[in-house]
């Protein structure tokens, strides 16, 4: 099995990274044009604000993420 | 050139349909069949014999169980275990339907979003199913990280909420688009290898088979990853936070 290898370990780990920092933006950004668009007609703002909060989760989901590596 | 995206396209051999919905058969449909005929058909012959020196097929049923066990114990701990027949289901499926897709002229059901999207949204469902069914209403204490401070609460309790929606997106893209890209990248160089004809043409040849080698490391890692992360999710909706964070708090 190569994934107990540490070096692909080591590479699935990085992967994960950037698709948590992406996704974490597509959620943030898309909540944020809905409001916009459907719930509030509160313009730009909430897309704004959704990206602004969405780049905030990601990095917390990367950080949370890397976190787990330096378990003992 | 050939559409290098073409392969990914799906036609009805027996088209059908139940009450309105469509559920013709195509090419994923009757690889899915196949796969949890392989997987099946490997378990259950392998664990037919149960001698004390296993057979190839036993040791190799033995290391895998063996793998997916101590992926459970890492990151949920022995409750976790509870976990494993539907765990070690979908790596299997995973890992198969990955591993299939490299043969040529066969068809990669985990480059298809919806495939992927199913299974996603199944395990995240399972994981807020199982924390309110453990903690009740506390479980949404997993919106608030241990530590903050009561002042950040407004700000943190949103962006906690963004990253746990974008759990079963990540989970989605992620195996969808590595497996979607790698064959991609095979189709261009085998049109390349067309195109270039006997002079020029050997060499994109020989970077589809060292992509081939690559892809099949690829196929294993997102499999890992896919049920690890499952495994991650389970665990932080049994012991809140997780056990990963327990570790880095204490």
């Amino acid at each position: 099995m190569p994934s107990t290898d540490p070096l692909y370990a080591g590479l699935g780990q990085a992967v994960r990274i950037g698709t948590e920092l992406l996704a974490a933006l597509i959620v943030g950004g898309g909540l944020g044009w809905v409001a916009d668009t459907y719930l509030f007609a509160s313009g730009p703002w909430g897309l704004v604000v959704g990206l602004i909060l969405g780049a905030a989760a990601g990095v917390r989901s990367a950080y949370r993420a890397a976190q787990r590596w330096s378990k003992p | 050139m050939e559409n290098p995206l073409h392969p990914f396209e799906l036609h009805n051999y027996i088209p059908l349909s139940l009450f309105g919905i469509d559920i013709s058969l195509n090419k994923a449909v009757f690889l899915m069949w196949l796969i949890i005929a392989m997987v099946a058909g490997l378990l259950i012959t392998a664990g037919s014999s149960r001698r004390l020196v296993p057979t190839k097929l036993q040791s190799l049923a033995e290391l895998l169980v063996d793998f997916i066990r101590g992926m459970i114990l890492d990151t949920m701990g022995k409750d976790g275990l509870k976990f494993f027949p539907f765990i070690a289901t979908l790596f299997l499926f995973i890992l198969f339907s990955n591993l299939l897709g490299l043969i040529p002229g066969s068809y990669t059901v985990t480059s298809q979003i919806i495939v992927t999207a199913v299974f996603a949204i199944t395990v995240y469902a399972m994981s807020l199913v199982v924390g309110f069914v453990r903690h009740g209403v506390k479980f949404f204490g997993i919106l608030v990280p241990p530590g903050t401070p009561a002042w950040l609460l407004p700000l943190m309790m949103p962006i906690e909420l963004i990253s746990q929606l974008a759990r079963p997106i990540s989970l989605a893209v992620r195996l969808f688009a590595n497996m979607t890209a790698g064959h991609v990248i095979l189709g261009v160089l085998f049109g390349l290898a067309i195109a270039g004809g006997a002079l020029i043409g050997w060499l994109p040849f020989a970077f589809t088979i060292a992509m081939n080698a690559l892809e099949v490391g690829i196929a294993f890692i997102q499999a890992y990853i896919f049920t690890v992360l499952t495994c991650v999710y389970l665990g932080d909706a049994i012991t809140l936070h997780g056990h990963g964070d327990a570790h880095a708090h204490s």
